[in-house]
């Protein structure tokens, strides 16, 4: 990585802010963290779990007049979105966990976000409290009555203020709408409808209408023995309302127009690079999977995670992507093993910072990884409890693939696979990220001078 | 199960630590750690046998491993998709994307060694999936031995495609509550075959035996009727084999006079 003095507005260097999560080492299963997001003014940051809890953060600005004050995200709402079930027909418990979160644009005082676990998906409102009526006519303050033979006046009970309250209530309940494990939610730029992925169906919903959804993709073979791919990802155009992708097993994006038909199963755009036969291997396919799929918020890209790389995709063009960034391509001659112990399986998240200049993307050994597209330059930075000073500034990592190790490398076969970053948010505005390990959410800000 | 010793590949798990790539021999080593046991690790079954959970020194020479022949690697990874298949219904998190992208896997290599016309291998014959219970009731499912010299010519391979409902078909999550009200109460039935229970069928002669469960004497033509709809129709069928068994004695003997 070329050396940045970061004196330049293009040299980000970044610095821990905070971490939230326990310390220790011992992870209890409900705590992994599972979805991380910002809403769509980057004041809130909303982490979902295992356990099927959502803790969102609030951003507190020291000095809302200086726009690169430090501001440090404290808990704000934390609540039970979702409950174990059981499935009695098949005998399976349908797991708690929060597999994705998105919010919706705000409209009035109370939030709005969507959370998902395998099979259901509800709509949390999220509003404060901070002003109680005094001065009933009929109650005392503390809510007996009064004897009304001692009610002589009138009064019209007042507003005071109290102190701060936030409130989650579930307002809808989007359910039985799933035969398989859902995936990907994603609100539409229309604000009235949004869709849900699982492995091989997309629905449509109204937000306001929880008995009815619409089938818009359906890949089930009619013999579920011709099964070969699945869906991995969906997501909305983020600025045409009739326009969604959705990814798959094989590798393939599949870009849909909802004018076309009801039922989108015939593509209008398939996106698809063809194999570079010099890598091939018994676990190319598997490698080729799609984890993520992301519009950039241009909406002129989109961006696709499989195993090893980064993938940039101009809409117009679907033989080929426009930029290829390997995220940890040392990885490759380990393909057995991390297949042997499943890590091959392994799902990681990517996002796009605010002008969509920036990626971002999690590996293992806490590693994550920018790839700064304008300047063709990318950096891996540890999270870790090591490197969590107040403001202390990321070192970037370096990898040895093989040979002669230098001072401050790590080898490959010391990486600790059991550390992995799936899940990396960045804030629409700002230059901040989070970034969440097993069970713990980093905070990094870009370094104010 | 010599063939298989050759192929000894460790995983390294430790409890509370760190998970390090194992040193699975299809892949380029720099250097090699410390290898630990696999805890508590679903690939560690006493079924697995390709020399999980032996503990070694780093100091005893690690000769760098010679590249296995393309073959031998193809087995390797054939057993382990094999494996991990199989413990897909053991799995605290069956994943229907896992399960497609092994089959796919197991597919294409199993492809690729029909086209080299090979011996195919005895332990993909026996492992084959379908031995694994759908989701209700659970159950280890059992190896057959592996036989010593087995060839098995391509016919004989178990197609994995009839293995696939029952790995797929378990993954659908299903509302309790609307199971039922989802179906007519006609389609429930459709598959239940009723001609047994065409009235026209019987003879009245077969009345008086078939009178079960009420006790009742039935003096009713119709009532006989109901008592026997009641039976099953398995005893429906015996009684009636049994009467044709009656004649074949009677024509038999009837024959050798």
């Amino acid at each position: 990585v070329a050396g940045g003095t970061g004196a330049g507005g293009n040299d980000v260097q970044w610095c821990f802010s905070q971490v939230k999560g326990a310390i220790d080492d011992d992870v209890a299963e409900a705590d992994i963290i599972s979805t991380v997001e910002f809403n769509h003014s980057g004041e809130l940051l909303a982490t979902g779990d295992k356990g099927g809890r959502v803790v969102i953060f609030q951003q507190e600005t020291e000095n809302k007049c200086q726009p690169l004050s430090r501001s440090e995200y404290n808990v704000y709402s934390t609540f039970q979105s979702h409950e174990p079930e059981f499935d009695y027909l098949k005998s399976l418990e349908i797991e708690e966990k929060i597999n994705k979160i998105r919010w919706l644009p705000q409209k009035n005082a109370a939030q709005f976000l969507l959370s998902t676990n395998d099979k259901t998906i509800k709509l949390w409102k999220i509003s404060e409290r901070d002003k109680r009526p005094e001065g009933y006519n009929l109650k005392e303050e503390d809510g007996r009555y009064r004897d009304s033979t001692t009610i002589t006046t009138l009064r019209v009970p007042v507003f005071r203020p109290m102190d701060l309250m936030v409130e989650a209530s579930p307002r809808r309940i989007f359910a039985n709408a799933h035969t398989y494990h859902i995936n990907s939610i994603s609100v539409n730029s229309d604000n009235e409808t949004y869709l849900s992925a699982d492995d091989l169906r997309i629905n449509l919903w109204h937000l306001e209408i929880t008995d009815r959804s619409f089938n818009i993709v359906d890949i089930k073979p009619a013999n579920m023995e011709d099964l070969t791919e699945v869906i991995t990802a969906a997501e909305f155009h983020p600025h045409q309302c009739n326009t969604f992708v959705y990814s798959s097993s094989k590798g393939t994006i599949r870009l849909c127009d909802m004018r076309a038909s009801a039922l989108c199963d015939r593509h209008s755009k398939l996106f698809e690079e063809p194999e570079d036969p010099s890598n091939r291997s018994f676990f190319s396919e598997i490698i080729s999977s799609i984890s993520d799929v992301k519009f950039s918020h241009s909406g002129r890209y989109m961006m696709t995670r499989d195993y090893l790389s980064v993938k940039i995709w101009d809409l117009n063009m679907e033989n080929r992507p426009v930029e290829t960034y390997q995220v940890h391509e040392y990885l490759r001659s380990k393909l057995c093993s991390l297949y042997e112990n499943d890590c091959i399986f392994d799902k990681f998240e990517c996002c796009w910072n605010g002008n969509d200049s920036v990626v971002m993307t999690g590996s293992y050994n806490n590693f994550f990884r920018m790839l700064d597209r304008s300047q063709r330059r990318d950096v891996t930075l540890e999270a870790s409890r090591e490197s969590s000073k107040p403001r202390q500034v990321l070192k970037p990592r370096r990898v040895c693939a093989g040979g002669k190790r230098k001072k401050d490398e790590i080898s490959v076969d010391s990486l600790d696979f059991n550390k992995k970053i799936l899940h990396t948010a960045w804030h629409p505005q700002e230059n901040i990220i989070a970034v969440a390990t097993t069970n713990n959410l980093y905070i990094f800000q870009e370094k104010v001078n | 199960m010599g063939q298989r010793d050759v192929l000894s590949c460790e995983v390294s798990m430790r409890r509370n630590s760190a998970v390090r790539a194992s040193m699975c021999r299809l892949d380029v080593e720099s250097a090699v750690k410390e290898v630990g046991q696999s805890i508590g690790d679903v690939l560690s079954s006493p079924r697995y046998v390709l020399g999980r959970g032996v503990k070694r020194k780093l100091v005893d020479c690690e000769d760098p491993v010679p590249d296995l022949p393309y073959p031998l690697q193809r087995q390797l990874v054939m057993d382990l998709c094999l494996d991990k298949l199989q413990s897909c219904h053991r799995r605290s998190e069956p994943s229907l994307h896992r399960s497609v992208l092994l089959a796919n896997t197991l597919r294409q290599l199993q492809q690729e060694m029909r086209q080299e016309g090979g011996g195919l291998s005895p332990t993909l014959a026996a492992a084959c999936p379908a031995h694994a219970a759908p989701a209700t009731p659970r159950h280890t499912p059992d190896l057959p031995p592996v036989p010593s010299d087995c060839v098995l010519a391509e016919e004989a391979l178990p197609s994995l495609t009839s293995c696939h409902d029952l790995i797929f078909g378990s993954f659908e999550i299903t509302n309790s509550t609307s199971y039922l009200t989802d179906l007519a109460p006609d389609d429930i039935f459709d598959d239940i075959d009723t001609s047994m229970y065409d009235p026209s069928d019987f003879s009245v002669l077969a009345f008086p035996s078939l009178r079960v469960g009420s006790g009742a004497p039935s003096t009713n033509g119709e009532e006989g009727l109901k008592t026997f709809s009641s039976c099953s129709p398995s005893s429906a069928l015996q009684h009636r084999l049994s009467d044709l068994n009656d004649l074949d004695q009677i024509m038999e003997i009837l024959v050798r006079s």
